[in-house]
């Protein structure tokens, strides 16, 4: 019953590093930006939340302000950080590290204000209950799949069937030829860092509402993403939200083995092996050095 | 006061090797790890062990470092030979968070969280002598080396990897050799630096090691400007006279003094990186390093 256990625990991980990762995914397919701080919008989403959630605001209206607050640091990002650099014709490696600062600030000045350590919404979602002898879930894990299905279901509509999606996919295919046909790839990538960003909202709302949030949860976050991304095979969506939720299930599998302190290192082990022998990941194109 | 400042220039030479040592592979060869951090560490607890259990000598302490940091470097030369850019950075960011977690958990070889204590002071034929000047003679070694590799045809090799790699394969170069080579030189230098650290402080814990240390060191770099000599120096020094700068601000709470570093930190790679991308020494007209 324990791996059992251990694998409901993963699909409730998996579902928030999958919506997370595909966020990453979104965002770096379309725009070629390596958004390091990611992980930044999803601490400022569930801290927005948890805020929200002491001050008395109902669940639906702390929810939309961490979803706002996330698009918000996700455009503010792209018009006042990445975008200028690109300007100048910037390196990988320049948007990086300015991406990388940004996220330290945010870390540390959360920690100033909430205090460090974690910090936990409990809500009755979030107690477990018994359904199978020794196997506790909490209605929160259905609440979690549930919402990572929705929203990649509506993600996978929106991409293939509005025009704004389908542009979003030429972007990430043909930058010039956007331009040929007179559309505003910088509109094109606001909105993929608006949507890109939304999506590590509700990953952040369950995590404060399950296991709690840190101020430093962003970098974690952000390895997941990047991992899930490479794993999946840059530039496919669906690859990272299934290696996300693999990578979710692995971890917590791993615990059957090892202990809590090396689940992390299970996540990096499996990026490891696809970096050395499989680069393009499981759906990529072929695209080595 | 004069203590507190040997204390400052020691550190500020052993984060000059660090800088050094990681602008050679990011800013000569362009591989972007942000795992130096890593080898410091090994190299640190390697001097320490040596100094722990057989005889407290800097040069045997230094070379079990560089020898243990540039053997184990290949774990980060493996990646960089088979992928660049996005990929190596997520590569050498994981090499970082599972290694952390080893010199952590490993508690016989590194002391666990603990980490090691009462590390005896370096000695040289019987009498104790201060870190300092043997950390100026490393850094001092470093900088003669890498100004030498990279005059030399090595660099030039190198630099030919860091602007177009498959150009650089097509005249004939062995690029792999060479990016291994870079890698195992620059490792074996945080080996050697992190040996000093362990000797100076005679206390060492994993807290050193990790991921914002790895960071720090390449901030140091980027601020002071990468593919130069000195501006990798020019970092270190700059970061790390901040703590001490800060702590004469009267307003800041004393327990709130690491926040507002970080914070400056981050805000100075970021605006920096928007502004004035080449570092404050580099040179703003040259193009910079290729992604």
């Amino acid at each position: 019953m324990l791996f059992l256990q251990l694998l409901l625990n993963g699909l409730q991980i998996g579902a928030i590093y999958a919506l997370t990762a595909a966020g990453f995914a979104l965002i770096f397919g379309a725009t070629k930006i390596f958004h390091v701080a990611h992980g930044t919008a999803f601490t400022i989403a569930g801290y927005v939340f948890l805020f929200a959630w002491r001050a008395g605001w109902p669940g639906w209206a702390g929810a939309a302000a961490a979803v706002l607050a996330a698009m918000a640091f996700g455009v503010a990002m792209e018009r006042y950080v990445y975008r200028p650099i690109q300007r100048h014709e910037g390196s990988f490696f320049t948007v990086f590290v300015a991406a990388f600062g940004v996220g330290i600030v945010v870390q540390n000045v959360i920690g100033m204000i909430a205090g460090r350590g974690f910090a936990t919404v409990d809500t009755p979602l979030s107690f477990s209950a018994e359904i199978l002898p020794d196997v506790f879930v909490a209605p929160m894990l259905w609440i979690a799949l549930a919402t990572a299905a929705v929203l990649f279901v509506a993600l996978t509509l929106f991409l293939t069937r509005h025009p704004a999606g389908v542009g979003l996919r030429a972007l990430a295919q043909n930058p010039d030829l956007i331009r040929t046909y007179g559309l505003s790839s910088n509109g094109l990538s606001v909105l993929a860092f608006a949507i890109g960003s939304a999506l590590a909202a509700p990953a952040a709302i369950i995590t404060v509402m399950t296991t709690g949030l840190n101020e430093a949860i962003g970098h974690q976050i952000m390895l997941i993403s990047i991992a899930a991304t490479i794993v999946g095979g840059i530039g496919s969506l669906r690859g990272a939200a299934l290696a996300g939720m693999m990578l979710g299930i692995a971890e917590s599998i791993a615990l059957q083995v090892v202990d809590t302190q090396w689940a992390e290192a299970v996540s990096f082990f499996v990026l490891f092996a696809f970096i050395i022998f499989r680069p393009s990941g499981i759906f990529g194109v072929v695209q080595t050095r | 006061m004069t203590a507190f400042l040997l204390n400052l220039a020691t550190l500020a030479a052993i984060s000059g090797i660090l800088a050094s040592t990681l602008n050679f592979i990011v800013g000569y060869a362009g591989i972007f790890s942000v795992a130096h951090a890593v080898f410091f560490g090994l190299g640190a607890y390697a001097g320490a062990q040596v100094a722990l259990l057989l005889v407290p000598d800097p040069f045997l302490a230094c070379l079990a470092a560089a020898a243990i940091a540039g053997g184990l470097s290949l774990c980060l030369a493996l990646p960089a030979l088979r992928v660049r850019g996005e990929y190596f950075v997520a590569a050498s960011l994981g090499l970082q968070m599972v290694a952390a977690t080893l010199f952590a958990e490993l508690k016989p070889l590194t002391g666990g969280i603990g980490g090691l204590v009462g590390i005896p002071r370096p000695e040289i034929l019987g009498t104790v002598v201060p870190v300092l000047p043997l950390a100026l003679a490393a850094l001092a070694l470093i900088l003669f080396l890498t100004a030498r590799l990279q005059r030399g045809a090595f660099g030039r090799t190198l630099q030919s990897i860091r602007d177009a790699d498959s150009a650089a394969e097509a005249l004939g170069k062995n690029v792999n050799a060479a990016k291994t080579l870079a890698v195992v030189f620059a490792c074996a230098g945080a080996g050697v630096a992190g040996a000093l650290y362990a000797l100076h402080l005679s206390f060492i814990n994993v807290e050193s090691f990790t991921l914002d240390q790895s960071i720090q060191i390449m901030a140091m770099v980027i601020i002071g400007g990468t593919g130069t000599l000195w501006g990798p120096l020019v970092g270190a020094v700059m970061l790390l006279s901040l703590p001490a700068v800060l702590s004469f601000i009267p307003f800041i709470p004393p327990t709130e003094v690491g926040a507002v570093q970080q914070i400056i930190y981050g805000l100075a790679m970021t605006l920096l990186m928007i502004f004035r991308p080449a570092g404050l020494v580099g040179d703003q007209t040259k193009g910079r390093s290729t992604s």
